[in-house]
């Protein structure tokens, strides 16, 4: 990788020279709590931020985005262009760049998603370093480093930034927008004290011995009745999940009718009617199944193919979850059997 | 593949939600709630490339109203056109069930992984159909029979609710007399004109004889019938890794992204809908 240094001072001229060519989208404050949003004044980024309300998955993956326009008459499809425009998100931290890894492999393999990859291209993005919160459990699925899939990432030093350029367009957006310096020794130095300290500031620990095994094997255990007693199938974990990927499809017709328009949507496998097919059967019937399939497929399911989990310990869900069900207290009634 | 196919799965590549318009060439009604659609992809090159193997869905498309998955029922020996059977269950085929003949749908396709055909021949096989699960098996069927050579003995267990809901009666009417095929039909309700079997599909299984070094199996049916169609196979000593069955899931989008069709570790749509028990057996909550 390429390395520069830039003085902290000098990180708006970054942002306010991309502002010239693409969107700017970095978390900002709401209330309490931070979202990303489109920026034009870097005076209002928050890159002291500790998670956002939604993962970064929205501006590739939007929870409603038409995919054609059609006609009835005859079933031809009108428009099925992918509209992206240049864009980049800024300040994204490793958990939220390692999920969009882990939805790149979704999105791409044989049959390739042209409105997730098209968006993707056409977006740079530049991570920042973090400090783990109460939530935040990266640690025990190693999403708290990440090293490809970003274009610059900035490890805040204090004073300065130590600028990782993984590409290209990474190495020249930061040559063209904003005063750098090579790296010396003590940038280094500084650097993995920097690195080190985070390693170890992290709270939460979870016991991962053989989870894909435990999964099978205590498929049958009451723990999933309990927590299918508490869910209230409500699918905000999906929502703010930045590695729930699965969606429906609908067809909107225009008033007259003739015309309309095919819509992907976000949906959830908790959500009833998710696995149920046309003559009634539904293959998860139970709020228990349901909740298991979930964490069946993010622990398992995900990881038959991609020999990756697909969680990065964000730690969103736990918050978002109105009965308290957290990847912590399932991983943990699978290892004892007692749900907490 | 030719330059003229390869740059048809080019244009089909590039938006695999993109349906393709269809022309229904003929429809046959099977029974009060299955219709038999024959259709053409319109677009040359795009019919070209479509290549499938038994076992096999397609998403079938009508604009305004939505997608359904829907396995093929004809034989990929059969080029140029293919069959559907469709029962009328929800939206889509409700209004595919309404759709006269010349009427154009999309499809999207062919997706998932059949019946492992080549790996087939040379061998006896058993086809066990439940209701409208015969209708993915009768592409193996007629596909077998295009190759009749290369197979052993082949049998076939047909159970249906009633007389009346018998599929493709004709076609078995018409093989009832040939002796390279075992057919037996069984209905759970018969009526006085019925002449065949009667009860449970599971029950001919005595009727059968099953040579287990070299019989391959293939099951679809409601789902409730898997567990004991297999549990008669192996008793007779199949293996499990022979018996294949095929799985009806929500195969939403077909190309393993939108979720729905998830059973155990898998997606139907990508890794089945034809799985061998051995793989099925691992699918938690599967059978």
């Amino acid at each position: 990788m390429f390395f520069r240094v830039i003085d902290k001072a000098r990180l708006p001229d970054l942002v306010k020279g991309l502002a010239t060519e693409y969107e700017v989208i970095a978390p900002i404050a709401k209330g309490e709590q931070f979202v990303y949003a489109a920026v034009t004044d870097p005076a209002d980024m928050r890159l002291d931020y500790d998670t956002t309300l939604l993962p970064p998955k929205r501006f590739f993956f939007p929870s409603e985005e038409t995919l054609m326009r059609f006609r009835v008459a005859d079933n031809e499809v009108l428009d099925d262009e992918v509209y992206a425009a240049p864009r980049v998100l800024f300040g994204l931290h490793p958990c939220d760049i390692n999920a969009l890894l882990l939805m790149d492999n979704v999105f791409s393999g044989k049959y390739e998603d042209p409105y997730y990859l098209r968006r993707r291209e056409q977006t740079l993005l530049i991570g920042i370093s973090c400090t783990p919160s109460e939530t935040c459990f990266c640690n025990v699925w190693d999403t708290n480093e990440v090293h490809w899939g970003f274009d610059v990432f900035l490890t805040d030093l204090g004073d300065r930034y130590f600028a990782s350029c993984r590409t290209v367009k990474g190495a020249e957006i930061l040559d063209r927008f904003v005063e750098n310096r090579q790296v010396t020794d003590q940038d280094t130095t500084d650097f993995q004290s920097v690195v080190h300290g985070f390693k170890n500031s992290f709270k939460r620990v979870a016991d991962t011995t053989q989870l894909p095994v435990l999964l099978d094997a205590k498929f049958d255990s009451p723990i999933w009745d309990e927590f299918g007693d508490r869910c209230l199938s409500c699918g905000a974990c999906s929502m703010v999940c930045p590695t729930c990927y699965c969606f429906d499809v609908e067809d909107r017709l225009e008033p007259d009718q003739k015309s309309g328009v095919r819509v992907r949507t976000w949906d959830s496998c908790q959500f009833k009617e998710f696995a149920a097919v046309a003559h009634g059967q539904n293959f998860r019937e139970s709020r228990a199944s349901r909740v298991k399939y979930r964490y069946y497929h993010k622990q398992w399911g995900y990881l038959s193919k991609f020999e990756r989990v697909l969680c990065v310990g964000c730690g969103r869900c736990a918050r978002a979850c109105p009965a308290g069900i957290t990847p912590e207290n399932v991983i943990a009634a699978l290892q004892t059997g007692e749900v907490r | 593949m030719t330059a003229i196919q390869e740059s048809a799965q080019r244009d089909i590549e590039a938006n695999p939600y993109r349906p393709w318009p269809a022309r229904i060439t003929s429809i046959t009604d099977l029974t009060d709630k299955e219709k038999l659609f024959e259709l053409r992809l319109i677009d040359e090159d795009v019919r070209e490339a479509f290549q499938f193997e038994s076992g096999q869905f397609v998403e079938l498309s009508i604009f305004g109203v939505g997608e359904a998955p829907v396995s093929i029922s004809s034989a990929p020996s059969k080029q140029g056109f293919i069959e559907l059977c469709i029962r009328e269950a929800g939206d889509v085929t409700g209004a595919m069930h309404r759709k006269k003949c010349g009427d154009v749908v999309g499809l999207r396709g062919p997706y998932g992984r059949g019946f492992p055909f080549t790996e087939m021949k040379g061998h006896d096989v058993l086809l066990v159909a439940g209701g409208l699960g015969i209708a993915p098996l009768k592409s193996l069927i007629n596909h077998i029979h295009d190759d009749r050579h290369e197979f052993g003995k082949v049998t076939i267990l047909y159970g249906a609710k009633s007389p009346a809901e018998v599929l493709f009666r004709y076609q078995f009417d018409m093989w009832q007399h040939r002796d390279d095929f075992d057919l037996i039909l069984t209905v759970d309700q018969p009526d006085e004109t019925w002449t065949g079997e009667t009860g449970l599909v599971t029950r001919l299984f005595d009727k059968i004889d099953v040579d287990p070094a070299n019989t391959y199996g293939a099951i679809c049916g409601p789902p409730v019938m898997y567990k004991y169609v297999i549990e008669e196979m192996r008793k007779k000593d199949m293996d499990v890794d022979r018996i294949y069955v095929s799985f009806e899931r929500r195969m939403k989008c077909g190309v393993g992204k939108c979720g729905h069709c998830g059973v155990g570790h898998q997606y139907t749509c990508v890794d089945g809908p034809v799985f061998n028990y051995w793989e099925a057996m691992n699918l938690q909550g599967a059978i």
